[in-house]
Order: structure tokens, then sequence, then C-alpha cells
């Protein structure tokens, strides 16, 4: 969720509990200060109609207030006194409307009357509405103001941050190491620049070092391989050794050679994230290199009797002719290597899509994860593990996608550009 | 004097009858530099050896070579400029680069200088020989670019082999192991040399050396069936062995 809409969504919970909150007591106050009113008045003309049952026989007319109501029943005994909210018909309105009584009883000459004075709450009620309800308008329209002008300030207060945040998003460590910002008016704002920027510095240091170390080291490495494999093989020459002294040594040679492809591997894969190899200005044909490359590993092909079949057209995207080569290279060697016996390898190449598939064992997890650098399915191949990984490389820094996936014991690697 | 060498040295008279090749070999890591010198010697080549740059232009200039190997990244100064030095001396003399770089532009800018050939660091001393040979084998243009072994003959022009003086039909592949175990005649060579002189890159891809084997037992039945001796031994272990012995 974005952080403008959060902050909205508090300002908007907290706002509306307010509202709730306050609406409620209000309305509650209101009512409880109506009612006291009512009861006051009913409370006076209470006395007002005992004192005039006691002391004058007969009523005067206007003893009560306007539209209240005076009804006296004779009754044998005298009960309690009671106030109580009830709706009647009023015929003058035509409707049945709210009412509170007071029934109260008053001893005039050895008859006891029940009085029930009557009072009409309508307009009272609806003043009452009136006030809570334009209160409530006033006070939500007050908030509604609140929230937008908080949204606009936000967006305004954040932008720098977000203009970090979009930086940071577009940040490649390769293009433009090191990310400058502008002066911001906020202190916090340039806190968080000033940090990215010398995180930036610290990581584009780093990545240097590691590049230099990891090219040097590959370099260093390779001549004391030539020497060890060199006098391997001056080793092999000597006839006094027996046989197992040749065997232990065969070995030797056999790790000392897989250290030495190992070894070139990674500088390949380091000089390929290195963009060491831009793409030309022409599209290259895989055409070609896909028949020539199936041509070359017609031994390994033929050994486990394998079945290719191809459906191709002229097709590239725009690459580095070295790297293409390699891509090819990798993809059929994949597709022979995890192969089964009589098994199959279909390619197809057409305009923004090569896609080679082939039979194979079933793949525990997601197949995607066989792009990592040394992640082998089985571990008695002499694989290196990085043939997938160099693939992946080569399509990432060319902006070509490569999927893997299985489906039914077939592998797909699909390449689209 | 050639008939008495011949009559004394059966084995191989064409080694004979050719001087012996003068390699000069630059190259500033001395072991390395002593196994590639012993290696030659036993060839019967001259290898001399310039461990910088200052020497090995001394060297060009005073010397004529068959072929030289540079490794391109001296201490002192930078190797291709030995090769240019060495393109304005001696023309004819063939050029093998030898670097731990395996990078694109230097073995393009190597082989534009005029070098006939590039081999990345770590390799097979087997594999450098075989280069070698091709190098100077190609440059001998007025020679006898015939290879002989036994009674096999090779007119590598023509992609021909006769055993026993009968034409045998190879393979590309078998052609080319062929020519990989009479130039590294007498040695042991790894299965792992042997493929990866086959298959280049591609060798990072067996699992194991069957395919080899395959191709041995090929070449190896073809050339008894026109009744040549049966030169090729394997040695347990390890990988095989050309020899007449």
């Amino acid at each position: 969720m974005k952080l403008l809409t959060q902050i909205f969504r508090y300002q908007l919970l907290a706002s509306l509990v307010v509202l709730l909150l306050g609406t409620g007591l209000f309305y509650i106050s209101v009512r409880y200060l109506m009612d006291q009113e009512v009861n006051r008045e009913l409370a006076s003309s209470q006395v007002k109609v005992s004192w005039q049952l006691r002391n004058i026989e007969r009523l005067p007319v206007y003893i009560l207030q306007l539209g209240d109501s005076l009804q006296l029943d004779p009754v044998v005994f005298p009960g309690r006194a009671l106030l109580r909210e009830k709706s009647m018909f009023s015929y003058a309105e035509n409707a049945v409307q709210p009412y509170r009584q007071l029934i109260f009883y008053e001893r005039v000459e050895d008859q006891w009357y029940r009085v029930t004075i009557s009072k009409l709450l309508l307009q009272r009620q609806q003043l009452r509405d009136a006030v809570v309800m334009t209160i409530t308008f006033i006070v939500a329209l007050l908030l509604i103001s609140l929230l937008i002008l908080n949204g606009w300030l936000s967006e305004r207060i954040w932008r720098p941050f977000y203009r970090t945040l979009g930086s940071l998003d577009r940040y490649r460590l390769e293009q433009r190491p090191v990310l400058e910002f502008e002066d911001e008016k906020t202190l916090e704002f340039n806190q968080l620049n000033l940090s990215v920027k010398q995180l930036t510095e610290r990581v584009a240091a780093t990545y240097k070092n590691l590049k230099e170390f990891t090219g040097n080291a590959a370099h260093e490495i390779q001549t004391p391989l030539a020497v060890i494999i060199s006098k391997i093989e001056e080793l092999f020459q000597d006839e006094t050794l027996t046989e197992s002294q040749l065997v232990a040594l065969s070995e030797i040679s056999e790790a000392a050679n897989r250290l030495s492809r190992l070894n070139q591997a990674l500088l390949l894969l380091t000089k390929i994230e290195n963009r060491q190899f831009p793409p030309g200005s022409e599209f290259v044909n895989f055409l070609p290199i896909v028949n020539r490359k199936l041509k070359d590993l017609e031994d390994l092909i033929d050994q486990i009797q394998l079945r290719i079949t191809s459906r191709m057209e002229p097709a590239g995207p725009m690459i580095h002719p070295g790297l293409a080569e390699i891509l090819v290279n990798n993809l059929l060697t994949n597709a022979i290597r995890h192969n089964i016996e009589n098994g199959e390898i279909s390619v197809l190449l057409q305009a923004g899509k090569l896609q080679v598939s082939n039979t194979g064992r079933p793949v525990n997890g997601n197949p995607e994860l066989l792009f990592e650098r040394f992640r082998k399915e089985s571990t008695q191949s002499a694989s290196l593990g990085l043939g997938l990984a160099l693939a992946k490389t080569i399509c990432d820094v060319n902006g070509i996608s490569l999927t893997y996936e299985v489906e039914n014991n077939r592998h797909n690697l699909t390449m689209t550009w | 004097m050639h008939i008495f060498e011949k009559t004394t040295c059966p084995v191989n008279p064409v080694a004979v009858l050719i001087k012996p090749m003068k390699l000069l070999l630059i190259e500033d890591e001395r072991s390395l530099a002593d196994s590639i010198q012993n290696y030659f010697q036993r060839e019967n080549f001259i290898c001399e050896w310039a461990d910088d740059y200052e020497s090995a232009l001394e060297k060009i200039n005073l010397y004529r070579y068959d072929c030289v190997l540079v490794d391109i990244m001296l201490p002192d100064g930078d190797g291709l400029d030995a090769i240019r030095e060495l393109k304005k001396r001696s023309p004819e003399t063939g050029i093998i680069i030898i670097s731990a770089k395996n990078s694109l532009d230097d073995r393009i800018t190597g082989l534009n200088l005029g070098s006939d050939d590039y081999l990345t660091k770590p390799f097979h001393l087997s594999e450098l020989n075989a280069r070698v040979q091709a190098v100077i084998r190609r440059r001998n243009f007025q020679g006898n670019q015939r290879i002989v072994f036994g009674k096999i003959n090779i007119e590598p022009q023509e992609h021909t082999v006769l055993a026993n003086e009968q034409e045998v039909v190879l393979t590309r592949k078998e052609y080319d192991l062929l020519i990989y175990l009479i130039a590294n005649k007498n040695r042991v060579l790894t299965k792992e040399s042997i493929a990866e002189h086959l298959w280049g890159d591609d060798a990072d891809m067996m699992d194991n050396f069957d395919f080899i084997y395959t191709h041995i037992k090929n070449l190896r039945k073809k050339l008894l069936e026109k009744g040549a001796p049966d030169y090729l031994k394997s040695i347990y272990g390890v990988g095989y062995k050309f020899s007449e012995q």
C-alpha cells in the first residue's frame, strides 16, 4: 500500500471515529438538556394544577402551556406519580405524535382524581435533530477539508522522497555507480539523500574492487595452473612410474583441468556481467549458429541416440556474436547433457523467440533455480554447474528473457527478445 | 652420409633428413618455461628461452627461429610489441601467442599482427606441440609437408592418409586424432588433452571419455585393416600412447 494511502486511511479512520463519537455525545447531551427542560415544565405545570385544584374549584382554561393537554379522571384510590413517554393520536395533526405525560393523583373534596398532563414533544425533537444534524454536517465538512488538505500537503512534502525512491529504483551499478541528489528543503530528506549517496559510493567502491580482484585472481590463477598441468604432463612421460602412481597422477590432472575450466567459466561470467561484450548494431542470425553447433555436438547426440527435430527460420536478437555462440552452445549442450537415452530435442526458432526443449528427468522444485551458479540436479555429472548461469547472465545483460519450465518431463528453455 | 644414417636408423627416416627446428620461448614464468623447454628438447627441437621483453628482442635480432612462442603479458613490455618487431625482422617465422588472458580483443589483435595461433593458459604441452608442428608445417611451403610415421603417410594439404601404401578413409575427427597422435608420438597422452584437442570447449560437456574411445577404436580398426602395425597403446587409467615400439 502506498505511504500516502496509508496515512490517508488512518486519518479517515480517526475522523470517522471522532465524527461518530462526537455526534453521539452531542446527541445524548442535547437530548438530556431537552429532557430536563420538559421535565421542569411538567413539574411546574403539576404545581400549578395541584394548587388550582386545591384552592379553586374550577381550572382556568389557559393554565397550561400551548399544545399541552390536561385530563382529569376520577379514581377510587390514588396511585404513584408517573412520568412516561407515549405516542398518541392527535386529531389536530391527524397523526400519531410523541408526548410526554406526567400522571399524578390529587384529592378534591374527598374524591381522588388522576391528573394526566401530556406535553407534545414533536417540535423539540425536530429542533434537536436539526441541531445535531447541522453540527454533524459542519464537523464532517471540517474533517473532509482537513483530509484533503493533509493529502495534498503530504504529497507535496513527500515528493523528494518519491524522487529518491525513483532514482534508487532505476539504480544500475554498472552504468551510473554513484547517485547524486539536489538539495531539498526538508532536513530529513537531505539526510536520506546523503545516506543513499554515501551508500552507493561504498557499493561502487566495493564493486570495483571485487571486479578487479576477480579479474586479477582469475588471471593470476591461470599461470600456476599452466605450471601444474605442464608438470603433470612431464611426469606422465616418466616410464618408471607404477600403475597406481599413474592413476593418482591422472586424477590430479583431471582435477587441475576441471579447476582450469571452472576458472575460465567464472572469468567469462565476470566479463559478461561487467558488460565487456557490448551488443553490435546488427541482429545476429541464430539459424547458422544452431546448425553448426548441432553438427559440432553430433558425437554426443549420437552417443545417447537423440532425435533432433527443428523448425527454424532466420531470426535473432541484437547481441555480441561471441555471446550468441556461447548462448546457443550452452542451451544445446544443456539439452543433451540432461537428456535421456533415445530422447528428443526440439529446436524452435522464429522471430523474437528461440526455444530448446528436451526430454529429461523430472526436476525437484522450481526449475528456474537451475539458473543459479553451481546449482546441479545430479552430483555425479562432470558439469561445472555454470552453463545455465552463463546463459541467464548473457540474456539478462542483453535484455532477453530466458525462462525454464518443465511439463510432463519435457524441459523447455525459452528465450524471447 | 644419408645412406649410412638411414641404415642405422630405420625408425624415422624423415626426422633424420630434417635439420632440428629452432624455437624461441618468450615467457616470464620460469617453471612453465622449463617444462616447455624439456618437452621440445625431447622432440629434438632447439628451444631457447627469453624471460623478458629486452632479452627477447635481443634474441629476435640476433637469430632466426622457425617458430616463436610469445607470452603477451611480460613484466617489462607488451608481447604484442615483440611480435611487431619479429614480423619486421623475419616475416617467415611462425608465431604462437600463449596468454593467460582469454580475451577476444587480444586474440584478434594478435592474429591481425600476423601470429599463427593463440593458445590460452593453461594448456596441455601436447596441444602446444601439435600446434607448433602445424604452424611449422604450414610455413614450410617449399619443403616437404608430408607427415610420415612408420607405415603411415599423410598429405596434410590433401587430407589423404596412406597406411601400408593403401588409402585409409577417415572421418574428420579420426583424421584430427591421428595427426595429434603422431605429433605427440612416443608420449603418454591423457584423455582430457585428446578430448580438448578434438572438441575444444565442448570437452567440458564430457561426463566420461567414451567418445574418445569410440574414435580411437575406429581409427585403430581402420589402420589395422590396411595392414599397418598396431601403434596405439592404451595406458591404464591415463590415456594412450602412439609409438612404434
